[in-house]
């Protein structure tokens, strides 16, 4: 116990450090970006028919909520307000809160991700064993080869291609969005329905473009552990084959852990393509609103609540490993 | 156990598909009562705020005007009615008074009433509303709002420094329920904007800033449940769509077909395309198309395209700070080289008309303004012309290639934005066009449109992409060229100030006047804010004297003017707006209150 706290305490403090390094970071690679939130703002309300002397008025407004003062005065400040949890104000959507911004994508973001992961790691885990056991038949080829193939195709093509098929071709999915505004909100079968069926393309891209990476991995890892010892003295043993099928998922399962850890990230990122391919309301498709109207206080909550959720998802990931390694547990002891 | 588990996941997935085609199919078969359309962004954490640039209260539909404005070509100042019914402005322009739609209510069943236009008046005062700035002797400004009665307001005008410009800043001002948002406002408040006008120097400045405070506070607020004056009410928003539903309290409610409308997030003109191409859209705004992707809009089955004039025009501008371009010959010979029909064809040929002059306004404003074209040059391709221009600009001809006088090559950096794909083909065509002829031309796109407009106002880009004519308004017209981007500013209490190339903004660079033939030396910067204060019959003179002298200077070269292009779907609604009607200009919400829009019978 003793040692998890320890353990805990010091994953805790290195992504605090973490966390510090990338806000900074952040904080001024945002502000180097080139672009003008202001004459954009402008030029928006002019083309929108309204005079130049209004535009000018209504966009002076802006700068209320522009940050100003000196680099390091700003960071300093900036640094004190995430202290307190407060990101800043958008200036995207004049006088709110750029965390309340981030925050409403990012309820949606995170059960696409989390829907796309325990789909690709299920099917991945699952062919992956299979086509490690039938290795040397038509089966395992075509498993490895299918495996290779969707990992290497990149996220954006592989939403492009189930719109194009599930929306155009064969229309039987929405288009966009992420619920039909028609149906009343509310715990009830048609809201549920409705959200279901505008996450499922989005769910299936993530898992499509992931599974093959979770496949290949297993394959590879299951051929390792059927080579071990434990196993040779299972089947000596006389036990059955779901057992001893049981004991070499269980023991090939842990290298991807690791992948899975690092898949959190890969996905997060992955959400500015998906939910731009979908129209899909979540964190990716803010990020990309801001970065269009240079609204630094969104765009610095977003990238420090992705670097968060993955350095979480890491937190948790060695954790699990301690849980379900004993070698781990036991601070790399020989079990007995 | 086990099975029974996998039988109540495959009947949850059965359940789940079922459901999800139910969904599916619903959303095709919402039948003439849900109108959808595509207006703006939406953004589910904005306020209900007219007044915030990204918000849930939108024009026509929930959010309401005084008036609405024809944006004529000519006169800006023609409004159909909104909550003012009927309106009269007193001769010299300083005084306007409203009488408020005598049935309008909000959507809680209150009156609209006097005191509702003057808070909204005191939230203008907050916002910045052009005509309602908070600073002494501001040249337009409003100085008073009086209820004369529930029904009647009066509007006063700076006497001393009126501008013609200030009817329509009224009547676009947004009309707020009193009783909800007085509990954001000061009840003193039109104490201090009195103050802010006319007090000392020391309490007018502290007026002021309690009054930008204000501002400040207000823009992020809305109430959180939708009282409006409109035809409609926001029900709910999400991330993507916004539904709002009919305002049975609405003035005019009879004239409103649809029980609903549904207004779709606008992301980007790919998702709207694909969605006029399921013919899920009953009216969606201007977006830009190339022509095939039209001729497959057009062919889904009630998808059609009213369009109108638009009072925009897309510009080739020059940085006249940087050599040779500092020579009206360059630009006179570079006009005579662009052939602007081919160039419209390749950048903007389903939405745009390639421009007949370039003078500053758009082939609509030249007819409607009555602008003698017998006196403008059409720079029509005429190389040998070109050659004539550059050569008094001492440039010269080596090998087929134009060099400066120096010796090296002359050449045109033309920059675009990889945001705007018309623009980017138009440069590329501009490009070869140019190279053909001997000029060395390159083409650059910037990243996106805010990195584009930094560095265009950085005085960083020689020839760029600029809209023009944007109208309807001669005075904005021409303050897209004669206006701070070319280094004339408009001072709060009249008159008007010219800096230097570089300075203030002016990234354009032209000179302060120029001597054109038979008009003399002009200042088209004083010109242009003369529109703002003369009467419509001497502004037609100054329209005709800048448009020459815009013809003759060459300060930009007019690519093709816009057409106002809105996709309709007459499956579940008819008696959309003919071709050419001004009401084109204006959201759909705006539409079904002057009467278009009807459901369809089944």
């Amino acid at each position: 116990m003793r040692n998890l706290l320890v353990r805990l305490a010091g994953h805790l403090v290195r992504a605090l450090v973490m966390i510090w390094v990338v806000a900074t970071f952040t904080f001024f690679l945002i502000r180097l970006m080139p672009g003008d939130p202001v004459a954009a703002q402008y030029e928006k309300l002019v083309q929108q028919g309204m005079s130049p002397d209004a535009a000018r008025n209504a966009t002076r407004l802006t700068y209320g909520f522009l940050p100003t003062g000196s680099g390091w005065d700003q960071y300093v400040h900036y640094l004190w307000r995430l202290l307190h949890f407060d990101f800043g104000r958008s200036t995207q959507t004049l006088g709110v809160n750029a965390s309340a911004e981030v925050l409403t994508g990012a309820k949606w973001t995170i059960g696409l991700v989390l829907a796309g992961i325990l789909i690709s790691f299920a099917l991945g885990t699952v062919l992956g064993v299979i086509a490690a056991i039938r290795r040397s038949s038509g089966v395992g080829d075509a498993l490895t080869i299918t495996g290779s193939l969707f990992h290497a195709i990149p996220q954006f093509v592989m939403a492009l291609v189930l719109i194009t098929v599930f929306t155009v071709i064969w229309p039987v999915f929405p288009t966009d969005g992420n619920v039909d505004i028609l149906v009343d909100p509310g715990f009830n079968g048609p809201y549920v329905a409705s959200l279901v069926s505008h996450a499922s393309l989005p769910a299936l891209a993530y898992a499509l473009s992931m599974f093959g990476s979770y496949l290949l991995t297993m394959r590879s890892s299951v051929i390792s552990v059927l080579g071990d010892d434990f196993v040779l003295a299972a089947e000596l043993r006389g036990l059955t084959r779901t057992m001893r099928l049981r004991y070499i998922a269980r023991n090939a399962l842990l290298p991807l852990f690791t992948i899975f850890a690092l898949t959190i990230g890969f996905m997060f990122g992955g959400a500015v393509f998906i939910e731009k391919a979908f129209n899909y309301p979540g964190m990716g498709i803010t990020l990309i609103n801001s970065i269009g109207h240079r609204d630094y206080s969104t765009m610095n909550a977003t990238f420090l609540l992705i670097t968060a959720a993955v350095i979480v998802a890491n937190i948790v990931a060695d954790l699990l490993y301690t849980a379900i390694d004993p070698r781990v547990r036991r601070g790399g002891e020989a079990v007995a | 156990m086990r099975r029974t588990a996998v039988a109540a996941t495959a009947l949850a997935l059965c359940a789940t598909l079922a459901a999800t085609s139910c969904s599916s199919s619903s959303s095709s078969s919402k039948g003439g009562g849900t109108f959808t359309a595509i207006l703006t962004q939406i953004d589910s954490k904005a306020p209900i705020n007219p007044y915030n640039q990204s918000t849930n209260s939108f024009r026509g539909y929930n959010a309401m005007m005084l008036g609405w404005s024809k944006n004529t070509a000519t006169d800006p100042n023609k409004f159909y009615p909104a909550i003012a019914k009927s309106w009269e402005l007193s001769p010299d322009g300083t005084k306007l008074t409203v009488h408020i739609q005598p049935n309008a209510k909000w959507s809680d069943g209150k009156p609209v009433t006097g005191d509702d236009l003057k808070l909204s008046a005191a939230v203008a005062y907050a916002e910045g509303g052009s005509a309602f700035a908070a600073i002494p002797g501001t040249a337009g400004g409003t100085v008073d709002v009086k209820v004369i009665d529930d029904k009647t307001v009066e509007f006063d005008q700076n006497a001393t420094k009126p501008l013609n410009t200030w009817f329509a800043n009224v009547m676009t001002m947004y009309v707020l329920p009193a009783h909800v948002w007085s509990a954001q406002v000061p009840s003193d408040i039109w104490d201090t904007i009195h103050t802010a006008l006319t007090g000392s120097a020391a309490d007018a400045k502290t007026a002021q800033d309690t009054i930008t405070a204000l501002g400040k506070k207000l823009i992020g607020w809305g109430p959180d449940k939708d009282v409006s004056a409109g035809p409609f009410t926001l029900t709910r928003v999400t991330t993507s769509e916004a539904l709002l539903t009919k305002n049975k309290n609405f003035y005019d409610a009879d004239k409103i077909a649809p029980s609903q409308v549904v207004i779709k997030n606008y992301q980007d003109n790919s998702t709207i395309v694909n969605l006029l191409l399921k013919g899920e859209i009953d009216g969606s705004v201007y977006v830009a198309v190339s022509q095939s992707q039209l001729d497959k809009i057009l062919a889904v089955k009630g998808n059609q395209v009213v369009s109108g004039a638009s009072p925009v025009q897309a510009s080739l501008v020059f940085n006249e700070s940087k050599k040779p371009f500092d020579n009206v010959h360059v630009r006179r010979g570079l006009a005579y080289l662009i052939d602007r029909a081919q160039v419209t064809k390749v950048g903007e040929s389903s939405s745009g008309k390639a421009s007949p002059y370039p003078a500053g306004l758009t082939a609509a404003q030249i007819q409607g303004w009555g602008v003698s074209t017998s006196g403008l040059n059409a720079y029509s391709v005429d190389t040998a012309k070109a050659a004539t221009e550059f050569q008094q600009a001492g440039l010269k001809q080596a090998g087929g290639k134009w060099t400066l006088p120096d010796g090296k090559p002359f050449t045109v950096p033309i920059q675009t934005t990889s945001d705007f794909n018309d623009w980017t083909s138009g440069a590329s065509n501009v490009a070869a066009q140019l190279q053909a002829a001997g000029v060395d031309a390159k083409v650059t796109a910037s990243s996106d449109y805010a990195t584009y407009l930094a560095d265009l106002a950085a005085g960083k880009f020689t020839v760029s992409w600029w809209l023009t004519a944007l109208g309807p308004s001669a005075y904005n017209i021409y303050q897209r060229l004669y206006g701070a981007a070319n280094g004339w500013t408009l001072g709060t209490g009249g008159g008007v100030a010219h800096s230097a190339a570089g300075q203030s903004g002016n990234w354009m660079g032209e000179a302060e006047s120029a001597d054109v033939s038979g008009l003399g030396t002009v200042n088209p910067g004083e010109l242009t804010n003369q529109l703002s204060q003369v009467p419509p019959d001497q502004q037609k003179q100054i329209v005709a004297k800048l448009a020459a002298f815009t013809n003759d200077q060459v300060p930009a070269i007019a690519m093709w003017d816009y057409v106002n292009q809105n996709f309709v779907n007459t499956n579940r609604f008819t008696g959309f707006p003919p071709n050419d009607a001004d009401v084109l200009r204006q959201p759909q919400g705006v539409w079904m209150q002057l009467g278009y829009i009807k459901a369809k019978a089944k």
